[in-house]
């Protein structure tokens, strides 16, 4: 089977069933092999789950060969972030302590990929408890830091670590990540793949791990905008077991194919950042520049995102996790600065707590009525290359001192944004272009991201994998 | 304060408190201003000794100056949480419900 195969689309792979080409099994065996040969490369795979995935995929085949066609994932293989639970499978969460963990049942998100007929290849490796306990460097799981494809030496990014690795190097079609504040985005950045950070709600958390109940989301990272939403469509929606998500309507009315999207760029989005992403980053708007009206410069409301941020973590980190913290099993984490992180939060008050969730219902409000002044935001995604593996985050890149925060406020208030790849800098490492919208509103920034895909190539690099 | 104003400091210092994946790529106000660095204030100092009350076998020396350096930082960022003006029937953002199970 051709090397091409690990790198096709979902679109491109359901082509190839649908076509008769290729089957789930193949696909499977021809994954699962490069997930064991090449995984460990990148420290990107915690448990390759082979007979699952042979049992699904033949399945996959039957209900194909009898004509009975469940939709674009059917018999397409793919990967999790080992927060997710899978029955006969442990579920680590990243963490030493739990190892050997072990659920009845799958998470929705797992449920309802199997059943749009998706075959589960893999657990794939992430931070210790989702860095929920303040890592700040990048050996920070019991499976050893991850390590971008582009350059072994870098990191690939976290917390979902292995599914912007597995889907870089090919080891699967696309991933399902998590992001409480930057793991999908970051991990697409680094590593040079499509990550969509749907908005709060809108996929079901039942059977992940919970870092920060109030902020957390699941969403893909695949090759392609079409590929994450494609995915996407399947994971969402209501879900009894988790009575945050919402249904919602994910069709996008059609647009004139002349239409001007308004694009607003933060203040200081591209000022002392790396130079090599500021230019990227510049020379992505020019590729759209006939499809979108820039307004330079603007300012988020002046609400302190942080602490809000940073109690809502604490406090629901410390919550989730009290069973470790009573036990002190904290200390059998791999890095050392996450023994002793979860600590501090046990001194948050109550009050205090509450005060940041009062607080974030009016950020909320002035958050969406100033995105709703443009159809998205656009920053470079990281305003660095991936962090060397050898150094704290801190000290990775000296001198980088600017940019604007956008992931961090936007994450507080639970809204949705993608990145894609949009060129290379320091070391051959790619680089990454983000849009964030409204509520809701992934939609358009699919529409956006599609746009820009269908203009370059850098969605379609590969990195050297011998 | 070099290029950065007072409250763009104070956001990002308690981004960088909240959590240092928000600040990967951030500027870095602990290097660059001086009151970072200022010693813990007794209560940061009151509230991790309450951790050692609370697990005395568990900390090192280095642990315990660790954590109450972060107990200081956040009670810092408390501060901005009171700064932006609240009623009394503005309430936490998530609603209880009531529930009723089957007869």
């Amino acid at each position: 089977m051709a090397d091409d195969l690990a790198f096709a689309s979902v679109v491109e792979l359901g082509r190839l069933l649908r076509q008769k080409k290729t089957s789930a099994t193949e696909l499977a065996t021809y994954f699962l092999e490069r997930l064991e040969r090449i995984g460990p490369r990148y420290n990107a795979v915690v448990t390759v789950t082979r007979e699952r995935a042979l049992a699904e995929a033949a399945q996959a085949d039957r209900e194909i060969r009898q004509g009975k066609w469940r939709g674009p994932l059917h018999g397409i293989p793919y990967g999790v972030k080992d927060l997710l639970a899978t029955k006969d499978y442990p579920t680590s969460w990243g963490a030493a302590p739990y190892q050997q963990q072990k659920f009845a049942a799958d998470a929705s998100v797992v449920e309802r990929l199997g059943a749009a007929g998706g075959v589960l290849v893999a657990k794939l490796a992430m931070v210790e408890l989702a860095g929920g306990m303040g890592y700040n460097q990048p050996n920070a799981s019991f499976t050893g830091p991850g390590k971008t494809p582009w350059n072994p030496a870098y990191w690939s990014g976290g917390s979902s670590s292995g599914p912007g690795a597995a889907v870089a190097a090919g080891l699967v079609p696309f991933a399902i990540g998590s992001e409480t504040s930057g793991s999908i985005l970051t991990p697409a950045a680094y590593c040079g793949v499509t990550g969509l950070r749907p908005t709060y709600g809108l996929v079901s958390r039942h059977g992940a791990m919970a870092l920060a109940w109030t902020m957390d989301k699941l969403g893909p990272l695949g090759r392609s905008a079409e590929d994450c939403r494609i995915v996407l469509f399947v994971i969402a929606g209501k879900d009894a077991k988790d009575p945050s998500t919402v249904d919602r309507d994910l069709r996008t009315a059609a647009e004139s194919p002349n239409k001007r999207y308004r694009i607003g760029i933060p203040k200081g989005a591209d000022k002392d950042i790396q130079a090599e992403v500021a230019a990227n980053f510049r020379q992505a708007l020019k590729v759209l520049e006939d499809r979108v009206e820039v307004v330079e410069d603007v300012e988020l409301p002046d609400l302190p995102y942080g602490a809000v941020a940073g109690m809502i973590i604490a406090a629901e980190g410390a919550s989730a996790f009290d069973d470790l913290l009573k036990d002190g099993r904290l200390s059998q984490l791999t890095a050392p600065e996450d023994r002793t992180g979860g600590y501090p939060a046990l001194a948050v008050s109550a009050p205090d707590y509450l005060r940041a969730l009062r607080v974030r219902r009016p950020m909320q409000r002035a958050l969406d009525d100033f995105l709703k002044k443009f159809d998205a935001l656009a920053v470079p995604t990281r305003t660095t290359v991936a962090s060397p593996l050898d150094k704290s985050f801190r000290d990775g890149w000296p001198g980088v001192t600017g940019g604007a925060n956008v992931i961090g406020p936007t994450n507080v208030v639970g809204v949705p944004a993608v990145s894609v790849p949009n060129g290379f800098g320091v070391q051959n490492l790619p680089t990454g272009l983000s849009f964030t919208a409204r509520a809701f509103d992934e939609g358009k920034l699919v529409t956006l991201a599609r746009l820009y895909q269908s203009r370059t190539d850098w969605h379609t690099r590969r990195p050297p994998i011998a | 304060m070099d290029g950065i104003t007072r409250r763009a400091f104070a956001e990002q210092f308690a981004l960088a408190v909240a959590a240092p994946w928000f600040m990967e790529d951030m500027p870095q106000p602990r290097a660059q201003n001086p009151q970072a660095q200022q010693e813990p204030s007794p209560l940061a100092k009151a509230l991790a000794e309450t951790m050692r009350l609370r697990y005395p076998d568990r900390f090192s020396a280095d642990d315990l100056t660790a954590i109450t350096r972060s107990i200081d930082n956040r009670l810092r960022q408390i501060e901005r949480l009171y700064q932006t003006a609240l009623t009394n029937g503005d309430e936490p953002d998530f609603v209880y419900s009531v529930y009723r199970g089957a007869d």
